[in-house]
């Protein structure tokens, strides 16, 4: 499996998977027409990452803003960390936001509830 | 199994089993009979079994669905939940973007933009309703010295304070703005120039009073004023512009006071 790229466009964030170092970023504000394009080659990588490629995974998220089934698909993908993670796979995400914007710690936070694996909320 | 059906079941294996009977007209039929019975009673069993696992596998499916089915209402209520927060989170972000599209950062006074929009709406309102309106032009007398002397950070402070002082002596429904610079707008609805005057003499006397703390000293500020009465049939920039020549006349006359606009 190999690395991919999106770039970044009005309504979709910058994506980056880097299977090598086991790091999938993403930058930006979500809200596409059509989320489950976006997102389900992003949901595909991960998994087969978690399946194949036997290394640690960190998820590295510059979101501000998701609309509603942009959240559902980030949902999706923190489901199958959960999973990975009773499994006893090393999983972890960090979600960075602005500090003059607390209200995305906030909904980070809401994010994190249902996660037992590592997940830290950055302010930068 | 009851008492009396055991008992018949082993005497019929008795019988069946005693050699005395072999011979007997009716043991081969009892024998065939036992035989049959033996069968049904197991083909009954197996049913019984088979009807038990479809039952509990039935169970299972419909437990693990009621299971999947809370799980995706219990995401379904987070999502909504979470999407309601970020729709929160735009609309203050709008709101905070339209005051800031709107309003002077340093002072938080109108802009030059949310004065313009004013002023055309009042000229039109003029226009409909035969209102009068004011326009008084502001500006700060000497400001480059303040800059000069006391640098940037003072002057700063200085707009600050000049601009809370304009805001509390107005009436409630005028406009103050920065129009550029250390020049200031006021829209003064509603008022012809007599009683306009009053509030922007007000205005500039309590700035006057004003005394911004620099080190040891305090400093003393002074405004010069224009006021002009927005004339029917006549455009905000005239206006304006009358405004503007009232308050050059004030500088030329030694600052520190208004002038009406003829």
């Amino acid at each position: 499996m190999s690395d991919f790229s999106i770039p970044r466009s009005q309504s979709t964030p910058a994506i980056q998977g880097n299977w090598s170092e086991g790091v999938l970023s993403m930058q930006g504000d979500s809200y596409p027409e059509n989320s489950y394009e976006l997102f389900h080659q992003v949901f595909e990588w991960v998994e087969r990452f978690l399946q194949d490629a036997g290394r640690p995974l960190t998820l590295e998220l510059h979101l501000l803003y998701l609309n509603t089934s942009s959240i559902k698909a980030m949902m999706d993908i923190f489901d199958l960390l959960e999973v990975a993670h009773h499994a006893g796979q090393p999983v972890a995400v960090n979600w960075h936001y602005d500090k003059r914007n607390e209200r995305v710690a906030d909904l980070a936070e809401e994010f994190k509830e249902d996660c037992t694996f590592p997940f830290a909320i950055v302010g930068f | 199994m009851t008492r009396d059906q055991r008992d018949l079941d082993e005497l019929v294996k008795r019988l069946l089993a005693d050699p005395a009977n072999s011979d007997h007209p009716m043991h081969y039929a009892l024998s065939q009979l036992w035989l049959a019975h033996r069968e049904l009673l197991n083909r009954i069993e197996r049913i019984t079994h088979v009807s038990d696992a479809y039952q509990s596998i039935a169970r299972e499916r419909e437990m693990s669905l009621a299971e999947r089915f809370d799980k995706q209402l219990r995401q379904l209520e987070k999502v909504a939940r979470i999407s309601d927060r970020y729709q929160q989170m735009m609309r203050e972000l709008n709101i905070a973007l339209e005051e800031a599209s709107t309003h002077d950062v340093l002072t938080a006074l109108a802009n030059r933009r949310l004065l313009m929009e004013r002023l055309k709406a009042e000229t039109e309102r003029a226009g409909r309703l035969q209102h009068a309106f004011c326009v008084a032009m502001v500006d700060i007398d000497h400001f480059k010295q303040v800059n000069d002397q006391h640098g940037h950070d003072t002057g700063d402070r200085v707009l600050i304070e000049i601009a809370r002082v304009m805001q509390a002596e107005v009436r409630e429904y005028d406009l103050c703005g920065r129009w550029g610079g250390e020049e200031f707008l006021i829209l003064l609805p509603e008022l012809d120039l007599a009683s306009a005057q009053v509030v922007v003499e007000r205005v500039r006397l309590g700035i006057r009073k004003l005394a911004i703390r620099q080190g040891t000293e305090a400093l003393t500020i002074t405004v010069s004023a224009g006021l002009a009465a927005h004339l029917p049939g006549e455009s905000y920039s005239d206006t304006i512009n009358r405004a503007d020549a009232a308050l050059l006349r004030a500088k030329q006359h030694g600052r520190d006071c208004l002038v009406l606009a003829s």
